[in-house]
């Protein structure tokens, strides 16, 4: 009996111990509710704002869309740059070559990609404003986050506009409801708006990488460039004006200081993303994408570097615009690559030499050591495969350029001449005795080679249309790129952009 | 064998000698005491030779008899001229006729697999079962007819054991798992394991158990079958008896060693047929480096391996221990690879009061796994390099080309130190208690605890990222604990024919995982390896990390039996569950089941089939079970982490963490759901075969994947979400006969056959719309950057090869493609639309056979198993036979005759029939009889893995079930790719001995 007695009192005792809690314990998490209540819990939230300009990784994309994509995608497009096959590799299912040849499809990897680093970052500016709005901070101290996330946002829907037009436009977090587009008229006006709104309320100082007063001048300035292109209305007066109101910047004497790995210290930057591979940011890797595997041994004699993974590289006639005084044409590699070890020629796999040539046998079949290299940032021994230097968005010189441009293009290309002059005096270059357009063209392919905003120059001068290396005329219907289709399948409310197949 | 061992065998066999001659002699001088009766003495053996106490020993035609005693032994008053018949259950009964000579009977019982099979108990969960009572789908396998050998893992016993169970093992790298996979899986990105259950426990690894410790393994199939686990029960149950303490004293020794070597690797250029096609080519850019080497063979090692397992065990009427401790060492076929294990097990019941009113039960299993994880890097690199690259250069270091994917293998895997180590334990403790005379009641707690440690060092003179790392060490440790509570009640009646069960019953499950880690890089000297972190100077936001989590389920539960006769049987479960991890609107779910059995054999009108038919019973059952699995901690919430959102705060020039929110939240989700539906057939033929017939029927719902959702409005871009259905459909059959039962000689087969038909019924909902899922992964190889091979897609199977349909080569060996009007076309002229079903990674049929021949003391067993009508990706040889390849490259033998001049794309040309039978394992045996109480020895020579007969090109047709890039093994969704990740498999040849000493 005693037995059973004590039987019992072990069943019990494991009916008083358990339960039917369901509730998930968080340790090494925090639920939404639970964030914002202090001033370095909100520091916290506004900086992964910022830190998704970096980009992201999963499972659809693979990869970091910053540089892979919307950088590769706006310069792969353009007259600037190209990734050609390679015998087997660099084909990945002709989305390149599509590139290249302006027949992309709305299935191409890319374009999805692009999409989707823009919408990301806006969902999760929209899902911060949410923990701003329910923290406990007064209505004016939260005026100022407000404005910096909302133009913060304008930025991503200013890219959306530029790249795909008539793009949703979605602001509260809560809402899940699926959206149809907006027309593209309706987005730059969106962009316009909350830039303007905001502000009054952002920084007036300069700080390095924050949104602030003059980064909302300056991405004001490129839409009103762009407004013929984006709407068919065109504003240089508007754009002269808010580059003006840009102020606290000045070139550098060095061109290279902007892209060297401290370039946070340059005068020069108004925008940009910084990195740093201590602080395990990863996506900045665009030199290594560029390169030739054995290109580390131009670097260190024992091949203390990253591997590089010889892609994009510059299109026939790039290289050659550059007269050979232009300090700037350093900024691709070609010709020769020594080997600091041996101080001869390295020879790659197949017993050739590795010789960066400007010409390229063609698209589909290059050779490994075809094509110029993108040689603009730093690249020394010892680095990693992440880079340490921040990637520039807005610099003064497009502020320059832009005012030359705006004033060759209202009729008074003298007026454009101060501008140009700095830009060129820092190249080495001599000034032309008129300034015209192709002027202008030639020297925002010069100053901002590779800096991903070729593009969108392309379609402001016509140029984009017009056949080149590999490329036939293309279509006006073009100048944006079709809604993806994965999106399209996921979201019926939305319509594809005219000129696209639905898929 | 030297000459003092050989002096040890004469001495035994003169020692059994003389004790056959004094037992002898005994008997002849009792016999001359009895008069027209005379006294019999004997000793009963069963098949496998050793004493069987409890046999039953009657003379005929009388109701004179006796049992045989603990020894096995009898002695019986017989009339001479008459005859006794000996009987045992779950053995044919055996007559000996009495002379007037006879003295002495030795009898040895043969299986009668029909009775045997009938009365084995099967656990079914919260209880054991008669195995004629069943009325679920269940296949049972004992501790003879597991698999044996040099096994580190403990799923390998049931390969090709069970109709349905598909076991793939797709390495041969000793510290790999197998995938276990029953009647085709049911979930795309979920584990599709079944659930192990040992002892009762529900939920462990299942090898925290070693094959030695294993008395039988019953695995529950069908949804009825499994819905008493809710859930988890989806992909089937197994339930792991391990042995304990039976009537007796035994010691066991066994022990294993044995020799692997490498069973087939891939027929690349030799140093010297690479400057034959160099000088007939005259490529005077090739680099001829002037060595020989095979670089497959430089990576590779003959395997010794070896296992001791050491047991005791003890019963007695109300008690019972047993005891065990192993050791196995097994080394890989490739250098530095293997894994060594230490185990240990105690087990002990007890009984309590005069009618056994209480029991204790406690169990204890422990082991210590050691293991150096290879870089399998290597195998791509093995196959890249050029065979006139030496190993080692004049100097005698590692010989270093530079080049992409061009590491020296051996280098890679002498200069990296990974040492891993698993520590694993479950101990439990449980109480029965009866009362009230039909009730029982049982508390059950368990503990499962299982951590593991890595250590990794990477020396600066590494090629392999150590280099550019100048040094790098990491040391990490993960763990999990299972914390198990359980109490149920068991009610028993039976009244006239009718006999009544029910259970009812509750459980806690609690599961607690931490972990941490800490790598750094930039080592002054490499002096340290991974034991001085703080060395390194060079650190990175993220080198430091650890995490823990909690998750827990509730559940209650219940059964109800009811059989009339015998003959009409009736089980209806049902189960609630509740899940910490699911989603706030789907806390609870509910798991029911009914089946029921018609024993026809039983009825009178199958009395003229009786001389034949030895058993018929007809069984049918339904049930909903789910899978839970999928879903991880936390993921319907809302969180916010950090990770790696750090900022950059222009002010203090520092960088800081971000907290961002990290997922969509899914306030819905849930358990995939699967219903089931069953009817099966057992049957016993001529009292020698016997087997089951199962057709089954399964429709999985609200399917798990991280579905693309819309952005926006979406946070992000994907989303974990319940919404494809996906379908399996087959038919199984289990046979095992007693073909030949002679006293000396005697032959048992077993064959197992499954067909599964799986298709994907549903992908989108009104909320989440999927057209087609793209799987099948390709990144990662050269040109292949996020290209896809596979869809998942209505109507398919998952695993479907999707792509072009090859026409082969055309004269210049440019590859030809059909587009979709059957039109042969260039490579150029391909459209999306040309591109077609290839074929799917889904077997038409696996088998499984097995037999066991015993001649006197001799014993053979031969067994294998195949899949057959499955499709796979040469994804290997696809990239090798690349004309960019060569002189750098190495390329396959074939590549120089096959003429090919196109650069590597995905077609039908490099999908295979990947159909094979694999002659797993065959023994041979011999056992030396010791009069010493039934004790005896028992030696063999065994060979595993001896042939494989496939069509399949690659280095072997068992490909893995999820090849994706760094994918884990789990889910359904790439599987059948063999891309260059190949561990080869071993054949190895070992040595046995089984030594047994009763007392």
């Amino acid at each position: 009996m005693k037995i059973k007695i004590t039987a019992a009192i072990l069943l019990s005792m494991l009916f008083t111990v358990s339960c039917t809690n369901l509730n998930e314990d968080l340790y090494d998490k925090v639920e939404d509710g639970n964030f914002g209540n202090t001033p370095k819990e909100i520091d916290a939230l506004v900086g992964g704002a910022y830190s998704s300009l970096r980009g992201f990784a999963d499972g659809i994309s693979n990869n970091y869309p910053t540089c892979e994509y919307v950088f590769f995608l706006n310069e792969v497009v353009s007259d600037e740059a190209t990734i050609p096959t390679r015998g087997t590799n660099w084909y990945d299912g002709g989305q390149y070559q599509d590139a290249q040849k302006h027949t992309w499809k709305p299935d191409n990897r890319m374009i999805l990609s692009a999409w989707r680093y823009n919408y990301t970052g806006i969902a999760k500016i929209n899902a911060i404003i949410y923990q701003i709005d329910k923290s406990s901070l007064t209505t004016q101290a939260k005026t100022p986050i407000y404005a910096e996330l909302k133009a913060l946002r304008a930025y991503y829907y200013y890219n959306l506009l530029d790249m795909f037009g008539n793009v949703p436009i979605v602001t509260n977090f809560e809402d899940l409801d699926l959206p149809s587009n907006s027309t593209r008229k309706q987005v730059y006006d969106f962009v316009e708006k909350e830039l303007l709104d905001a502000i009054p309320h952002l920084n007036s100082n300069v700080v390095y990488s924050k949104l602030t007063k003059n980064v909302a001048y300056s991405i004001l300035a490129r839409l009103y460039l762009n407004s013929e292109a984006f709407i068919g209305t065109p504003r240089w007066q508007d754009c002269l004006s808010m580059c003006q109101k840009v102020t606290g910047y000045t070139l550098t004497p060095d061109f290279f200081a902007n892209f060297a790995t401290e370039n946070q210290t340059s005068t020069e930057i108004i925008f940009a993303i910084p990195y740093d591979s201590k602080a395990g940011t990863v996506g900045n890797y665009m030199s290594s994408m560029s390169c030739h595997y054995l290109h580390k041994l131009t670097l260190s004699p024992t091949g203390n570097y990253p591997w590089s993974a010889n892609g994009m590289c510059a299109q026939p006639g790039v290289y050659s615009a550059f007269a050979d005084t232009d300090k700037r044409k350093k900024c691709m590699l070609a010709g020769d690559q020594i080997n600091l070890a041996t101080g001869s020629v390295i020879i790659m796999d197949n017993g050739e030499p590795l010789t960066y040539t400007e010409n390229l046998t063609s698209l589909g079949d290059a050779k490994e050591n075809e094509g110029v290299r993108l040689g603009k940032y730093e690249m020394k021994a010892g680095e990693n495969w992440e880079r340490d230097h921040d990637f520039v968005l807005i610099r003064y010189a497009e502020i320059l350029m832009m005012q030359a441009e705006c004033y060759v293009r209202l009729g008074s290309p003298e007026l454009a001449r101060p501008f140009l002059q700095q830009i060129t005096a820092r190249a080495g270059e001599e000034m032309p005795a008129t300034i015209d357009l192709h002027f202008i063209d030639q020297e925002l392919l010069k100053e901002f080679t590779f800096e991903g905003r070729r593009r969108t120059d392309n379609i402001r001068f016509g140029t984009f249309f017009l056949p080149w290396w590999e490329k036939g005329a293309t279509d006006k219907t073009r100048a944006i790129f079709p809604i993806p289709s994965s999106v399209l399948t996921t979201n019926k409310n939305l319509n594809q952009n005219p000129g696209y197949p639905v898929n | 064998m030297n000459s003092k061992n050989k002096k040890g065998v004469l001495h035994l066999m003169w020692t059994t000698k003389s004790a056959v001659l004094m037992i002898f002699m005994l008997f002849l001088s009792a016999g001359a005491f009895a008069q027209g009766k005379k006294q019999v003495s004997g000793t009963v053996y069963d098949n496998t030779g050793s004493v069987l106490p409890g046999a039953s020993v009657i003379e005929v035609g009388t109701k004179n008899g006796t049992t045989t005693d603990f020894d096995g032994k009898f002695t019986l008053q017989v009339a001479v001229g008459g005859a006794i018949e000996v009987s045992f259950i779950g053995s044919t009964t055996q007559k000996v006729q009495i002379t007037a000579t006879t003295a002495n009977v030795d009898v040895r019982l043969q299986n009668d697999g029909y009775a045997l099979a009938e009365v084995q108990v099967v656990s079914v969960g919260y209880g054991k079962v008669k195995k004629s009572d069943l009325t679920g789908a269940i296949s049972t396998v004992g501790a003879d007819d597991l698999v044996k050998g040099t096994i580190s893992s403990t799923e390998q016993v049931l390969q090709g054991k069970v109709a349905g169970l598909n076991i793939i093992r797709p390495s041969g790298d000793p510290a790999a798992g197998a995938t276990l996979r029953l009647r085709g899986g049911t979930s795309l990105t979920a584990s599709n394991s079944p659930l192990i259950v040992v002892d009762g426990i529900a939920g462990v690894d299942i090898n925290v158990v070693q094959p030695s410790d294993i008395k039988s393994i019953d695995v529950l199939k069908d949804a009825s079958a499994t819905a008493i686990y809710g859930s988890r029960g989806a992909n089937g149950v197994i339930m792991i008896t391990t042995k304990s303490g039976t009537k007796g004293v035994s010691v066991v020794y066994s022990g294993l060693s044995s020799t692997g070597y490498v069973a087939d690797n891939l027929d690349l250029l030799s140093a010297n047929q690479w400057r034959g096609h160099v000088r007939q080519t005259g490529n005077t850019d090739a680099v001829d480096y002037g060595g020989n080497t095979n670089w497959q063979k430089a990576i590779e090692q003959t395997a010794i391996s070896q296992s001791h397992t050491l047991s005791i065990n003890s019963g007695k009427a109300d008690s019972g221990f047993r005891t065990s401790i192993s050791y196995l060492n097994n080394e890989g076929v490739i250098k530095k690879s293997g894994l060594e294990r230490i185990s240990g097990n105690v087990s002990a019941y007890q009984y309590l009061g005069d009618n056994k009113d209480v029991k204790f039960d406690m169990g204890l299993f422990a082991n210590i796994d050691k293991w150096n994880p290879i870089d399998y890097r290597i195998f791509e690199r093995a196959y890249n390099l050029n065979p006139t690259i030496p190993v080692y250069d004049a100097n005698g270091n590692f010989s270093s080309v530079s080049g992409n994917i061009y590491e020296n293998p051996v280098e890679i895997l002498t200069n990296r130190t990974v040492d891993n180590e698993r520590h694993r334990l479950l101990g439990y403790f449980k109480t029965e208690v009866k009362f009230l005379k039909d009730f029982t009641a049982s508390a059950n707690i368990s503990l499962e605890h299982n951590a593991v440690k890595g250590a990794t060092y990477k020396p600066s003179y590494a090629v392999m990222e150590g280099r550019t790392e100048d040094g790098y060490a990491q040391r990490t440790y993960a763990e999990y604990t299972n914390a198990q509570g359980e109490i149920f009640v068991n009610y028993n009646k039976t009244l006239d024919k009718h006999t009544i069960g029910a259970l009812a019953g509750y459980s806690y499950f609690e599961n607690m995982y931490e972990g941490f880690g800490a790598q750094r890089s930039g080592f002054v000297t490499d002096a340290f390896g991974y034991n001085n972190l703080g060395a390194g100077y060079n650190y990175r936001l993220g080198d430091v990390y650890s995490y823990k989590g909690k998750s827990n389920l509730v559940s209650f539960f219940a059964r109800a039996n009811y059989s009339y006769d015998g003959k009409y049987l009736l089980t209806a479960t049902v189960r609630r569950d509740g899940s910490s991890r699911f989603g706030e609107n789907n806390k609870w779910g509910t798991f029911p089941s009914a089946s029921a059995a018609w024993k026809i054999s039983g009825e009178e009108f199958m009395d003229s089939s009786k001389g034949w038919l030895d058993n018929l019973k007809l069984r049918v059952g339904y049930g909903v079970t789910g899978n839970q699995d999928g879903i991880g901690e936390y993921k319907s919430l809302s969180i916010l982490g950090v990770g790696n959102d750090s900022y950059y705060d222009p002010v203090t020039k520092t960088w800081s963490l971000a907290y961002s929110p990290k997922q969509n939240p899914n306030p819905d989700l849930k358990w995939e759901s699967t219903q089931q539906i069953n009817i099966g057939v057992d049957f016993g033929l001529f009292n020698r075969i016997t087997g089951s017939f199962e057709w089954y029927s399964k429709t999985t719902k609200d399917l798990l994947y991280t579905y693309e959702v819309p952005q926006p409005p979406y946070l992000v871009g994907t989303m974990l979400a319940n919404v494809g259905e996906m379908s399996n459909r087959g038919v199984e059959l289990t046979l095992n006969a007693n073909i030949i039962k002679g006293n000396k000689f005697t032959w048992d087969a077993n064959l197992t056959l499954g067909h599964n038909i799986q298709k994907i019924e549903k992908l989108s909902n009104p909320t989440y719309k999927t057209d087609v899922i793209y799987s099948g992964s390709l990144h990662g190889l050269a040109g292949m950057s996020g290209q896809y091979s596979q869809v998942i897609a209505e109507g398919y199977p998952v695993g479907t090869f999707w792509g072009f349909q090859s026409a082969g080569l055309d004269a210049d060996g440019k590859m030809l493609y059909y587009n979709a009007g059957g039109e042969t076309v260039a490579e150029s002229a391909l459209v999306d639309a040309d591109k077609k079903d290839l074929g799917n990674v889904q077997p038409d049929l696996t088998l499984g056979i097995g037999m066991n021949f015993t001649y006197g003391n001799f014993d053979l067993g031969i067994s294998g198993y195949g899949m057959f009508g499955q499709k796979a990706l040469n994804a290997t040889n696809m990239m090798l036979n690349d004309p960019n390849r060569l002189p750098a490259f190495n390329v396959p033998d074939d590549f120089l005759s096959s003429g090919i001049t196109s650069a590597p794309k995905y077609s039908s040309y490099w999908i295979e029939d990947a159909s094979f039978f694999r002659l797993q394992s065959l023994s041979v045996g011999y056992t030396l009889p010791l009069k010493y109480k039934g004790s005896k020895l028992r030696i063999y020579l065994m060979g595993e893995n001896l042939a494989v007969f496939t069509s399949y090109k690659g280095v072997d047709p068992e490909i893995g079930l999820n090849a994706q890039d760094g994918a884990d093994q789990t889910g359904l969704a790439a599987p059948g790719i063999d891309r260059y990740n190949n561990y080869p498999r071993p054949t190895t040849i070992s040595v046995g001995l089984n030594f047994t000493l009763n007392n």
